[in-house]
């Protein structure tokens, strides 16, 4: 019986370490931080070349088209901080001024530059409404 | 209305504790009264919840908007099938149509077990009532369907989410839910059998319909939100990984292990613990999933917002959950050793082992996956998030384990296989799964995943053909009739077995689907008019853009030529709806062109007016179609694994000498259910109408008065308001044109009547039929609890009054008929 036993647990810790092993070396590759602009701007030399997930609000009138491209330049804030980010493709429809992003990619001495589908756009009356009715200036403000 | 509604989901609660209390102290003290009283106080939770039900829908017809949730996911605008539907848009009405479902469930689990499993029923109603507890506490002091505005109500509501506004995305919540729900009849039952101590294989024999038919809406609840994604989002693929998506998902991988590792212990009585365990991980993940969700716990761009009440709420509850459960389980351990051990790993056994245990990887791996950026930022305080790449790179492999597994299980025997009979059993399949990959390689196809899948489906499908050949023939030769009898009788001796295999047939065609999103083709482009864009076989050509209006929303229409080999094979027409009510999130409506080899899919991503540029995404998804389709096969074999004796008895006695004619028209009767998928390619959004606004009251009324009559696939019966095919636009045109003329409603109403020759042409026969029966449905609603109610009042009493000695006596017998008719219906 303890032989048994010993085997058992032999064979779980085995599969238990080859598991573990592999998703630590994808986890490497796979994963991004996810931060807020103002959390990335205190030391942005810290993030260059890393992969990031950077949480922020689309600032009022900062994206712009480059003519007859899909290349979009647009900043986004948090806190204050705002950082500049560039992205070739099509946005998705929440993608308005003022709205809440999260964009993924990696951060060099120029800006942000998004990676392919890196945009995503949360609205906030996606499924749950806005608090309360009322005019389109106090919906605003209340973000 | 709305504070009876409050009162009732209060009355509602109360009677829930009852039922609870009651059943524990009759099933301690033996007291059948007690237990009857239980009962009975739990169908009477059922006339309550349906009387709820019946108030929130009364509201959300006739527009209260004074109630806060009707007026958050309703509006007048709206076609009357989504205000009902508006019933489960939000978290507060889901929750109390969850509850409404679990009564349900629960009434009818108990009412049809009621005499078989005696022992049992006091603490499945015990258990059963607990779970509706504790969604009734968090709606009455948390999440209530009912709060009304303190102040001033407003006119008229926000009107549901136009991604809602979709008939997959209407009747998906209500089929997971079903999922759900149904996933809570077997945890009762596993749950009473751990307090009782009657762990024998019974109470597995009481659920086991229960949980497949259960499993069947979560996968039906799981495609249709791919379908949805796929075809409203717009973002060319129809799984993404996403928490909400995952959280239906995880339950789904356990009741599956379940559905299989039940069979060995039906067969080997081993594997009593993990049963168990699975049970009880399944309705924890059900919880859970609910929890990952609405309490803003995981961040997503889907999820449903943050709730800290919400979120301690779920945290008790779930906790109490897994104590109780596995405390139960602990306690009980003595009575649930098995009484066979694995004698060999090629045996049957040992490939439903492996299956458990990659199916319940899976399940802790996605698990782990989705939580991972909260625990990351719990342990290391920054948060790391992980993307579909990372889940795609460990689901892979794992999915094509399963899939191997999936004709492996099938060919080997019992208890151990002998080497010969493995040569028997593998030869031909595992040539299938060769000469397809050699094929596919000759052929010049090079992705080597989609390959591998390609040919362990052939693998799969070579075993299960195997199967149903071998058994034909020696039924054949066993009672000397033809093939296809053969056949029948075989699949209407063992259904479970040959629809299990129908299940796997599904399940393969699935995977087809997934492994050609391997030759998936995308690009994102700006167009000019006149400018033409290749992808795969495809040019597309640009034309134009157009504009319209509805009652409801504006609409955006790029015109686009497709051709291949320079020869025009269709127009597509991908467009962007702009809901009044929610103009700053436009809707994405895809165009597509569906074959069965793949689909063209464009997405009108973005536009200037002025001078007519406009960006599109466009992606060519090879055999996507394959995955909608093999859930159809699943859902036939799950249906034929549910099917009663009685069923099969029946067309057996029906169809001796015609059995032939009988398959084939079975088989016809296949490919028509399957037929509407690829007839829905024509489901163009042909906006070919030129501006058409409508100018007066009257007209507008009109347009939601009257349907589109071309009578295709795509349009349905749409209101003329909505539909958006040509014929639509030319009845406007007409509609217009009369209006003008000077005609009154009646009038007009009276010439579509003359020019179809009956009612068909009006949305709503104006003093009959659907709309009067959508105006009474919830009173019916009312009416029916209310007659449960008193029913349920009348029993009460009457077995009050009745001598108890006879009353045993007579239920043993019965009790006993029924318990000798379960044996001997497991028999086979």
């Amino acid at each position: 019986m303890p032989a048994k036993t010993v085997k058992k647990l032999l064979t779980i810790v085995v599969l238990m370490t080859a598991f573990g092993g592999l998703l630590w070396g994808t986890l490497q590759d796979g994963a991004a931080y996810y931060m807020h602009v103002d959390e990335v701007l205190a030391e942005p030399e810290v993030w260059y070349g890393k992969n990031l997930q950077v949480h922020g609000y689309v600032v009022e009138g900062s994206r712009t088209w480059k003519p007859d491209t899909l290349e979009v330049r647009f900043q986004v804030e948090n806190n204050g901080a705002v950082i500049d980010a560039e992205y070739t493709g099509v946005v998705p429809d929440t993608f308005q001024d003022g709205s809440e992003v999260v964009i993924s990619g990696q951060l060099g001495p120029h800006g942000f530059s998004v990676k392919p589908n890196g945009v995503m756009a949360k609205c906030p009356s996606k499924y749950e409404p806005a608090p309360t009715l009322g005019t389109a200036g106090t919906l605003a403000s209340s973000d | 209305m709305a504070s009876l509604g409050s009162f009732t989901l209060l009355v509602a609660f109360i009677v829930c504790t009852y039922a609870a209390a009651v059943s524990v102290a009759g099933a301690r003290r033996r007291s059948p009264r007690l237990i009857e009283s239980g009962v009975g106080a739990f169908y009477l939770l059922v006339a309550l919840m349906l009387l709820a039900s019946a108030i929130i829908l009364h509201a959300f017809i006739t527009g209260d908007y004074s109630i806060r949730y009707v007026d958050q996911y309703s509006d007048s605008a709206q076609p009357l099938f989504y205000q009902l539907a508006s019933y489960w848009g939000g978290l507060d009405g889901s929750i109390m149509f969850w509850v409404t479902l679990l009564s349900i469930f629960g009434a009818c689990a108990i009412y049809s077990n009621r005499e078989r499993q005696r022992e049992l029923i006091p603490y499945v109603v015990a258990v059963i009532a607990v779970v509706e507890m504790f969604f009734l506490f968090v709606m009455i002091v948390h999440k209530n369907p009912f709060a009304t505005y303190l102040t001033q109500a407003p006119i008229d509501g926000r009107g549901l989410n136009p991604l809602l506004q979709n008939p997959y995305m209407a009747i998906h919540p209500p089929s997971l839910y079903i999922g759900f729900v149904g996933m809570t009849i077997p945890f009762a039952f596993a749950l009473a059998a751990l307090i009782t101590g009657h762990v024998d294989d019974s109470w597995l024999r009481a659920v086991r319909r229960w949980t497949m038919g259960a499993w069947l809406f979560l996968s039906l609840g799981l495609t249709l939100g791919m379908i949805w994604a796929y075809e409203e989002l717009g973002w060319g693929g129809y799984w993404g990984w996403d928490p909400v998506e995952n959280a239906a998902l995880l339950p789904w991988f356990t009741a599956t292990a379940f559905l299989h590792s039940v069979m060995v212990q039906e067969r080997r009585s081993m594997l009593r613990v993990w049963n168990m365990t699975l049970v009880i991980m399944t309705f924890f993940l059900t919880i859970f999933g609910t929890f990952m969700t609405r309490t803003g716990v995981v961040q997503s761009i889907h999820s449903f917002g943050q709730d800290r009440a919400l979120y301690w709420m779920f945290i008790v509850f779930m906790v109490v959950l897994l104590t109780v459960s596995f405390g139960l389980v602990i306690y009980r351990l003595p009575l649930l050793r098995a009484r066979n051990e694995l004698e060999s790993w090629v045996s049957r056994e040992a490939a439903f082992l492996v299956n458990n245990w990659i199916l319940l990887f899976s399940a802790v791996f996605v698990l782990f996956a989705t939580m991972f950026p909260t625990l990351s930022e719990a342990v290391t305080g920054l948060r790391l998030t992980v993307g579909p790449p990372f889940f795609t790179k460990w689901m892979l492999p794992i999915g094509l384990i399963l899939l191997t597994l999936t004709g492996v299980g099938p060919l080997l025997a019992w208890r151990q296989s002998s080497l010969s009979n493995l040569r028997y059993q593998f030869a031909w399949p595992v040539a299938a799964a060769l000469l397809t990959g050699a094929g596919l390689y000759a052929a010049g196809f090079r992705v080597w995943v989609s390959g591998i899948c390609f040919a362990l489906c052939a693998f799969v499908i070579g075993t299960i053909g195997q199967e149903f050949v071998r058994g034909a023939v020696v039924r054949r030769e066993a009672t000397g009739t033809d093939l296809f009898t053969a056949l029948i009788g075989l699949v209407g001796r063992s259904r479970r077995r040959y629809g299990g295999y129908v299940v796997h047939v599904g399940i393969v065609l699935m995977f087809l689907g997934f492994a050609g999103s391997g030759f998936k083709q995308d690009a994102q482009m700006l167009l000019r008019p006149g400018q033409e864009h290749e992808i795969g076989r495809y040019t597309v050509r640009y034309d134009r853009l157009s504009q319209n209006t509805d009652s409801q929303k504006q609409m955006i229409t790029a015109h686009m030529t497709v051709m291949q080999d320079g020869e025009q094979v269709g127009e597509l027409f991908p467009a962007r709806w702009f809901y009044f009510k929610h103009e700053s999130e436009p809707t994405t409506e895809v165009a597509m062109r569906r074959t069965v080899a793949e689909d063209l899919y464009i997405v009108l991503a973005g536009y200037e007016l002025d001078d007519q540029a406009a960006s599109f995404e466009i992606t060519v998804n090879p055999l996507v179609n394959w995955v909608w389709f093999g859930f159809t096969v699943l859902a036939l074999g799950t249906g034929l694994a549910l099917l009663p004796e009685s069923a099969f008895a029946y067309a057996g006695a029906m169809a001796p000498s015609g059995a032939a004619t009988a398959s084939s028209l079975l088989l016809v009767g296949a490919v028509t259910l399957v037929m509407p998928m690829t007839a829905s390619a024509q489901l163009l959004e042909g906006a070919r109408q030129e501006v058409n606004v409508p100018t007066t009251q009257l007209e507008i009324d009109m347009r939601r008065s009257l349907v589109c009559m071309c009578g295709s696939p795509g349009c349905g019966k749409k209101i003329l308001a909505e539909c958006t095919c040509a014929t639509a636009a030319a009845t406007r045109e007409e509609l217009k044109r009369l209006l003008a003329e000077g005609l009154t409603r009646d009038e007009v109403l009276q010439f579509y009547i003359d020019k179809h020759g009956s009612q068909e042409a009006l949305a709503a026969p104006l003093d009959e039929g659907f709309n009067r029966l959508a105006w009474l449905f919830p009173y019916l609603l009312a009416t029916t609890g209310a007659f449960a109610m008193g029913g349920a009042l009348v029993r009460w009493t009457r077995h009050g009054h009745e001598p108890e000695r006879t009353t045993s006596q007579t239920d043993g017998t019965a009790h006993l008929e029924a318990r000798l008719d379960d044996e001997l219906r497991n028999l086979d």
